[in-house]
């Protein structure tokens, strides 16, 4: 009986160091779930924030897959994940404004649209494939655009820039569900990035990113863990472009698909620290705060976030290049030292 | 009548030279290599014949093709023409390098290439996991140490490689190719900026590397390690294979002399 518990004891910390869930980590997730229930928290208005910072942040950890590990900044990222969105939409769809009546449920069309966003991540991968750092992100930049001015022409599925209204995942006005909807997407999409991460898989991505040369010349195959890793990425951009869809309800093309829109993915993701995943989620929140206080507050300058995440994002490259994660592991490494003679 | 025991020892004797010669297994083989970039031809049809066990030099002054050979050989380029047959199999030349690399043939770089980003140890452990003998019973990570303490690494295994300094770096290099298990080893310029004693230790290292049945080309400019382990070298100038043979027949050899006093 006491061994046996134990047996699960050490199963279960192996699992949460495999997924990277050190104590801070649950602390972290534990006060995420309960703070719908806390005053200022508790208020609709306010609710609607925690929403987007749980969706960014879900996306910062998907954007890390790719820019954090295998090194390629993955500019058309808001596009694959808008075609998620759209892929989802038009399956959702009852009304006579397009041309095709599918009425798939949301619950589906999130996944087909995962997989739609896989596919073109998968075609991403390889374009970018003989190509290094900057050319590859400009390339998925380029097929970026392409998606966009797609979403904009295919007027009978889309609309184009008039827009659609995709039905919502519940039947209810209340911010709560989608909360914990997003928070548990958030969840799952960084468990399954570290434990992809902290394979040997992962090892290959960051052998890849770091010196493309050495790791083939160590047996990587760059083809098989690239594309790899662009269709993860962008499985996970699918299913949060569904989320989008049918918690928004209501979107065009650009307020989606945008390279700006990948812009402030990438900088939540290299604030928080390139690499690191988690840094993302830690710095989501605060940030997704910061900025909607601001637009309500300074209704006259409408562009104020670029600015911040701009200024931000100078400062982090030029005195943290390891962002915030990097600053709170050092910390930490410190701390342990100044401890450790104490113990001897 | 002679009596038959009168054969017996020249009998031993080619048998002898049987071994030495033609029964040892030809692990590599280059023919007729051909790099050209643009106008430039970096490599000027070379042959090469490895045997298993042996350690085969490739000298030749600064710019000779030496590197490119390497590279030629290795797949991270793409030979113009020319024929790479590697233990049986035909026609390798220009298959990509992490193929090469899974059939047994492992590098190091003239310019240290670590994982900058990562531990001594993960960038050890990306050869042990995928290299040649990534199937092998033992995890990766303990191929992977085995492999750092086989070449004597100096610092903890935790150190990120980006701390390194210039030597330490092509040890860690060494261990990260020793860990994929290659059958051939090729080492480009791995003695360059070495002090005596540590040139020395690596020369040992060396012998031992080959005892343990790799097969090892190095690629190197100082003289005293050529000497010191290699059974057989080659000389490249211009592209061209000016020489080959023992290390001192071939540093006897006047063309050899003309194209060092060239330089
Ligand atoms: N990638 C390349 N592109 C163009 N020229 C190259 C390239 N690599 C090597 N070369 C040229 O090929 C010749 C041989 O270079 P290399 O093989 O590095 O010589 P070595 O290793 O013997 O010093 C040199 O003239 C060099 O400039
Ligand atoms: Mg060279």
């Amino acid at each position: 009986m006491i061994k046996s518990t134990g047996k699960a004891s050490t199963i279960a910390r192996t699992l949460m160091s495999r997924t990277g869930f050190s104590s801070s980590g649950i602390i972290l997730i534990a006060i995420l779930a309960v703070l719908p229930f806390i005053p200022p928290f508790n208020s609709e208005y306010i609710l609607r924030w925690l929403v987007v910072g749980a969706f960014m942040a879900a996306q910062a950890v998907a954007f890390d897959l790719t820019a954090g590990f295998i090194n390629v900044v993955n500019f058309g990222f808001a596009a694959i994940l808008g075609v998620g969105a759209y892929t989802s939409a038009i399956l959702a769809n009852t009304g006579p404004h397009i041309i095709v009546q599918p009425g798939i449920s949301p619950w589906i069309g999130i996944f087909i649209g995962a997989f739609a966003s896989a596919f073109l991540g998968f075609i991403l991968g390889f374009l970018t494939l003989r190509l290094r750092g900057l050319y590859a992100a400009i390339m998925a930049w380029f097929v970026g655009i392409a998606l966009l001015g797609l979403a904009r022409t295919l007027t009978p599925l889309t609309r184009g820039s008039l827009g659609m209204s995709p039905p919502s995942f519940f039947d209810t006005p209340s911010n709560m569900p989608y909360y914990y909807l997003a928070l548990g997407m958030m969840i799952t999409i960084y468990i399954v990035t570290k434990l992809v991460t902290t394979s040997h898989i992962g090892l290959a991505f960051k052998a890849l990113g770091q010196n493309f040369d050495a790791a083939r010349a160590s047996g990587i195959n760059p083809t098989f863990y690239r594309v790899f890793n662009f269709t993860l990425s962008c499985f996970f951009a699918g299913l949060l472009g569904g989320f989008y869809a049918h918690y928004f309800v209501s979107m065009t093309p650009k307020a989606i698909m945008h390279t700006s829109k990948s812009v402030e993915t990438l900088a939540i993701a290299f604030i928080g620290g390139r690499g690191f995943l988690w840094g993302g989620i830690v710095v989501a929140f605060p940030f997704v705060f910061l900025l909607e206080y601001l637009r309500s507050a300074l209704p006259q300058l409408p562009g104020i976030h670029i600015i911040i995440y701009g200024v931000l994002m100078i400062l982090v490259m030029i005195y943290y290049p390891n962002g915030v994660a990097g600053f709170i592991t050092e910390l930490k490494k410190k701390l342990w030292r100044l401890r450790k003679p104490e113990k001897t | 009548m002679l009596p038959i025991s009168c054969f017996l020892p020249i009998w031993t004797s080619l048998n002898h030279a049987l071994k030495c010669k033609g029964i040892r297994m030809v692990i590599l083989q280059v023919i007729d290599m051909v790099k050209k970039f643009g106008g430039l031809t970096a490599v000027d049809k070379v042959s090469l014949q490895v045997e298993e066990g042996q350690i085969f030099g490739v000298i030749g002054p600064n710019g000779a093709g030496k590197t490119t050979l390497l590279n030629c050989i290795t797949g991270a380029h793409k030979p113009t023409s020319g024929i790479v047959n590697f233990l049986g199999e035909e026609n390798l030349a220009g298959s990509p390098p992490e193929v090469m690399c899974k059939k047994g043939i492992s590098r190091t770089f003239q310019i240290s290439r670590p994982f900058p980003r990562l531990t001594v140890l993960e960038n050890v452990t990306v050869g042990a996991a995928f290299g040649a003998q990534s199937h092998a019973r033992e995890s990766a990570e303990e191929r992977a140490l085995e492999a750092l303490e086989y070449v004597h690494f100096p610092l903890p295994e935790d150190t990120m490689a980006g701390h390194l300094n210039a030597v330490q770096l092509k040890r860690l290099d060494l261990a990260r190719a020793l860990a994929g298990g290659p059958k051939l080893l090729l080492l480009d310029e791995l003695a360059a900026g070495l002090t005596e004693g540590e040139l020395a230790d690596i020369m040992k290292l060396i012998k031992r590397i080959r005892e343990r049945g790799i097969t090892i080309v190095i690629v190197e400019h100082i003289m005293k390690l050529i000497r010191g382990v290699c059974d057989t070298i080659a000389v490249l100038d211009y592209g061209k294979k000016i020489s080959e043979g023992k290390p001192e027949e071939v540093m006897r050899d006047p063309k050899v002399i003309e194209a060092y006093l060239g330089e």
